[in-house]
C-alpha cells in the first residue's frame, strides 16, 4: 500500500471503500510476487477456509501457502538451555536424548513429509482438473446461450 | 394515546447481570424504552441463564425490574440428542428432511407455560414483540397471535435461515423490526417479505467519553493493542482473530498485544498467549476505556445482525476491522467510513499495518465512527423508528 494514496484519501475525506479497494489491489500484486507464500499464513487461514470456500482465488492462494508449509523441517537444530543453573549438563543430556531418538524421528517425519507432499499434490491436481472442467462447461454454456439468443 | 399501549416482549433470556447476548440486550433495551415512554410493558422470558445448558436456574414468577414487569417461565424438558443430531446436519448442510426440521425446532428451547400465558392473556396486549428467530420458543409463540406479533429476527445468512419451516415464521407475523438494511434485504430475499411489513429500527447507544490513556496506564501496556469484546467461540471468529494476530506479530515483527473482554475460552496459538490480556467480564467503564485505548477494534464474526460492540468501539473513537463475509458489519463500516474489511490474511495484514502506522487516518476514522453512531444510533432516532413501527396499523 502506497502511503501517499492513503494520505490523499484521508485529506480529501474518508472513503473506506476506496481504501479497501487500494489494499485489495496491492494484495493481488503482492500475491503474484509471492510475498504471502508463507507457511505461517497457511496456518492462520485454517479457520478462514470455511468462510471463503466458494472463493476460487482464495483456494488457489491457500494451496500456494500450503505448498510452502507442507514439509516439516527435520534437519538437526542447535540445542540450547535457557536456565543458567546446570546448563552445560542439561545441554549434554538433551543432545544425548536427541542422538538416541534421531534415527526413529527422522524415519517418522520423513514418511510424514512424503504423505503431506502427496496429499497437497493430489489436492492441487484435483483443483486444476475441476477448474479446467468447470471452465470448459462454462464456455459450452456461453456458446449455447449465444446460439439460443441469436436463433 | 399511542395505539400500542400494552406491549409484551418475548425473548428466551432476560439480559441481566451475567446473562449477556446481543439479541437479549437489544430486546431488553427496546422494552425499557417503550416502558420509559409510558407504555405498559411485560417482558416474558424463561428461567434459564446459560445459553449452553438452558437449565432453569431462576425461580419462575413475576418480578419488577426497573420499568419492566418481567415474567419468568420454566424451559420445557427436551430431547437434546435429537436436537443436536439434526442441528449438526443443518450446520453441515447435510441431509435432513422437513420432519427433521420439525423435530429440531420442537427440541429447541421452548416454554409451554410461556406460550400458555400468551394464549390466555394475548388480548391484554396491543403488540407482541419477539426475537431472535431461531428458537423454538419464538417460532411457536409467534403463531399464537400472529396478527399483533412483530418479529425482531436478528437474522443473518446462516444454515438455520434457509430451513423450510422458517417460511412459516416469517410468512405469518404482522411485521418486522430489523437492525440494519442488509438484514432487511436478506429477509426479503429469503422469505419474500413485503416492504410494508418492514422497519429498520436497530438499538440506541448512549454516548460516552472514555480516556484512552486510563486503561493503558492501569494495565501498564507499553505496546499498541487491538481489542475484541464479546463471546469467545468459533462462531464469533475468535480463533481466526488469534491466528491472524499471531501471524501478524511473526511476519511483521511488531509487538502488538490483544485485549479480550467477555466470556468463553480463548483458543490461541502458544506463541500468542503471553501477549493476550484476557479481562473476562468487566465494568462498562473498563470496557469503554479499553476500547478507547485500542489502536483497532477487531470484529471477525461473519454472523452478525447489528454489531453492538462495533458501535461502542466507534463511540470510543476507535476504528474497526471486520470480516468481509459479515454483510452487516461491512455495510456499517462502509456507511460510516470508520472501518475496513478483510477477506483473508494478506488483506488483514495490510489493513492492520496501515491503521497502526497512520495515526491521522486512524483518528479520522475513529471520529467518523463516533459521528455515525450519534447520528444513526442515538436513542431519539431509534425511539422514533421503534414507536412508528409499534403503532403502525
Amino acid at each position: 500500500m502506497k502511503e501517499s494514496s492513503v494520505m490523499e484519501i484521508g485529506a480529501a475525506g474518508l472513503d473506506a471503500r476506496k481504501i479497501v479497494a487500494d489494499i485489495q489491489a496491492t494484495v493481488r500484486k503482492k500475491i503474484e510476487e509471492g510475498a504471502y507464500a508463507d507457511a505461517r499464513i497457511a496456518r492462520a487461514e485454517r479457520t478462514n477456509l470455511v468462510n471463503l470456500k466458494t472463493d476460487d482465488q482464495f483456494l488457489s492462494f491457500y494451496l500456494k501457502c500450503l505448498r510452502d508449509s507442507v514439509f516439516v523441517d527435520i534437519s538437526d537444530f542447535e540445542i540450547r538451555e535457557r536456565r543458567p543453573v546446570l546448563a552445560p549438563l542439561l545441554v549434554k543430556l538433551k543432545k544425548c536424548i536427541w542422538g538416541l531418538l534421531k534415527f526413529y524421528t527422522y524415519r517418522l517425519w520423513s514418511q510424514q513429509n512424503q504423505v503431506n507432499g502427496l496429499i497437497v499434490t493430489a489436492i492441487e491436481g484435483l483443483d486444476e482438473k475441476y477448474s479446467a472442467r468447470i471452465k470448459e462447461l462454462q464456455d459450452r454454456l456461453d456458446k449455447l446461450e449465444k446460439k439460443t439468443s441469436s436463433s | 394515546m399511542p395505539k400500542a399501549q400494552r406491549i409484551a416482549f418475548v425473548c428466551p433470556r432476560f439480559a441481566e447481570g451475567g446473562t449477556v447476548g446481543g439479541a437479549e440486550t437489544l430486546l431488553k433495551n427496546l422494552a425499557d424504552r417503550a416502558a420509559a415512554a409510558g407504555r405498559q410493558v411485560d417482558f416474558l422470558t424463561t428461567c434459564a441463564q446459560s445459553h449452553f445448558t438452558w437449565e432453569n436456574t431462576l425461580p419462575p414468577g413475576r418480578r419488577r425490574i426497573g420499568n419492566l414487569e418481567v415474567h419468568y417461565f420454566p424451559v420445557d424438558s427436551r430431547d437434546a440428542s435429537s436436537f443436536l443430531r439434526v442441528q449438526q446436519a443443518i450446520c453441515q448442510r447435510g441431509n435432513f428432511t422437513p420432519p427433521d426440521e420439525e423435530l429440531w425446532i420442537r427440541n429447541s428451547v421452548n416454554s409451554t407455560p410461556l406460550c400458555e400465558h400468551l394464549r390466555q392473556h394475548g388480548d391484554d396486549y396491543d403488540r407482541i414483540v419477539m426475537g431472535p428467530y431461531l428458537f423454538g420458543l419464538v417460532y411457536f409463540a409467534a403463531q399464537i397471535h400472529p396478527n399483533k406479533t412483530l418479529l425482531v429476527p436478528c437474522l443473518h445468512d446462516e444454515p438455520f435461515a434457509w430451513l423450510s419451516i422458517m417460511h412459516n415464521l416469517f410468512g405469518g407475523v404482522d411485521g418486522f423490526l430489523f437492525n440494519t438494511e442488509p438484514e432487511q434485504d436478506l429477509a426479503r430475499r429469503l422469505f419474500q417479505v413485503p416492504a410494508e411489513k418492514c422497519a429498520v429500527v436497530g438499538m440506541g447507544l448512549e454516548p460516552f467519553e472514555a480516556d484512552p490513556r486510563a486503561f493503558v496506564a492501569r494495565h501498564k501496556l507499553n505496546s499498541p493493542y487491538v481489542m475484541y469484546a464479546g463471546r469467545r467461540e468459533p462462531l464469533k471468529g475468535t480463533p481466526l482473530l488469534c491466528d491472524y494476530v499471531d501471524a501478524f506479530r511473526q511476519r511483521t515483527g511488531r509487538d502488538v498485544k490483544i485485549v479480550f473482554t467477555g466470556s468463553g475460552q480463548i483458543d490461541a496459538p502458544p506463541d500468542l498467549q503471553p501477549h493476550i490480556l484476557d479481562l473476562g467480564f468487566v465494568s462498562e467503564q473498563e470496557k469503554r476505556e479499553a476500547m478507547a485505548g485500542a489502536a483497532v477494534f477487531i470484529h471477525p464474526s461473519v454472523n452478525e445482525s447489528l454489531g453492538i460492540v462495533l458501535l461502542e468501539s466507534w463511540l470510543a473513537k476507535t476504528p474497526a476491522l471486520v470480516h468481509t463475509r459479515s454483510e452487516v458489519l461491512r455495510w456499517q463500516c462502509a456507511q460510516s467510513n470508520a472501518g475496513l474489511w478483510f477477506a483473508n490474511y494478506p488483506e488483514f495484514e495490510e489493513e492492520l499495518r496501515l491503521l497502526l502506522e497512520e495515526a491521522p487516518l486512524r483518528n479520522a476514522m475513529g471520529a467518523a465512527g463516533r459521528e455515525y453512531v450519534q447520528r444513526i444510533y442515538s436513542w431519539p432516532s431509534v425511539e422514533k423508528r421503534l414507536f412508528e413501527a409499534l403503532d403502525k396499523t
